[in-house]
């Protein structure tokens, strides 16, 4: 069954997330090879970025201090898109759902300490072969009001 | 740090990343992503893979990663766009390939492409836009 337009423009949120140090640190070892936790961090991941991982070689870089790896983003700004997903009157079947597409816009770094708001709104709702396609566009703004990343989420939903 | 006119038209940049047995259980723990379909294999068995599936998202911020290692500051990434095209799997090796395909003004345009052992396509249509601004 075709999911409802009636649902366009639906909205989510808002969801805060504050961000600690150790939340950026564990995310950038899951990406570049590491472990996340204190137990295995004794080395530098292989693929870390030094401005996402190391303090004080941060502290020395452009940004004054540790920022988050651009993936970080998803921890935070996938909330509204998976209240979305999950919203028992759109009525999706989450066995049959892919995540379709992403595009994520980075405006400002995130930092350790930042407070983040996120809201997410339906932008999108089609049919696509035998397909549902449902798209979640979301905006998180920091603690200064300054909007620091956008995305665009896309589910695609095989009947 | 790597200038604005040290980049141009046409430079490459390369990254390979092997899918460790237990990444999708790490990502799942950095990022809140428990989907059982990433930690369990049976229930990757059961939905027809080999085992668990690795999260998209996990991909996506490799390719991320790809592009910040050739801009040299992950906040001169200004965006990214993927279309998840086949699952990734622990055993897989994914191999992303980029390539500058315009310099305007402080802005560069990217585009890459992301592909499994078999030469498969794990991502497609991949462009980046990056912002350096000399300081």
């Amino acid at each position: 069954m075709a999911v409802d337009r009636a649902h366009l423009h639906r909205r989510y949120g808002p969801y805060v997330y504050g961000v600690g140090r150790e939340d950026l640190r564990n995310f950038t070892a899951a990406v570049a090879g590491g472990i996340p936790g204190r137990a295995f961090a004794s080395h530098v991941p292989d693929h870390a970025h030094l401005f996402t991982w190391d303090e004080d070689a941060a502290r020395a870089g452009p940004h004054g201090g540790l920022v988050a790896a651009p993936g970080f983003a998803t921890v935070f700004a996938i909330e509204p898109f998976a209240a979305a997903v999950s919203d028992p009157v759109l009525g999706l079947d989450l066995v049959r759902l892919l995540h379709g597409e992403q595009e994520l816009e980075w405006r400002e770094p995130v930092r350790p300490g930042d407070r983040l708001e996120t809201v997410g709104e339906i932008t999108r709702i089609d049919e696509r072969g035998n397909m549902d396609v449902v798209q979640v566009t979301t905006t998180t703004t920091n603690q200064h009001g300054r909007v620091v990343v956008r995305g665009v989420w896309t589910a695609v939903i095989r009947r | 740090m790597k200038r604005l006119g040290e980049f141009a038209v046409g430079d490459t940049f390369r990254s390979v990343r092997e899918v460790d047995p237990f990444r999708p259980v790490y990502y799942a723990s950095a990022s809140g992503d428990f989907n059982p379909i990433h930690i369990d294999p049976n229930i990757g068995a059961a939905a027809g893979f080999r085992g668990t599936i690795l999260q998209g998202m996990c991909t996506y911020s490799w390719a991320a990663e790809a592009c910040v290692a050739y801009l040299g500051d992950p906040a001169r990434l200004r965006r990214l766009r993927v279309r998840f095209s086949r699952p990734v799997q622990p055993g897989d090796t994914l191999t992303f390939e980029g390539r500058c395909v315009a310099v305007e003004g402080a802005t560069l345009r990217l585009e890459l492409t992301a592909r499994n052992q078999a030469g498969e396509d794990v991502l497609k249509n991949v462009t980046a836009e990056a912002v350096v601004e000399d300081r």
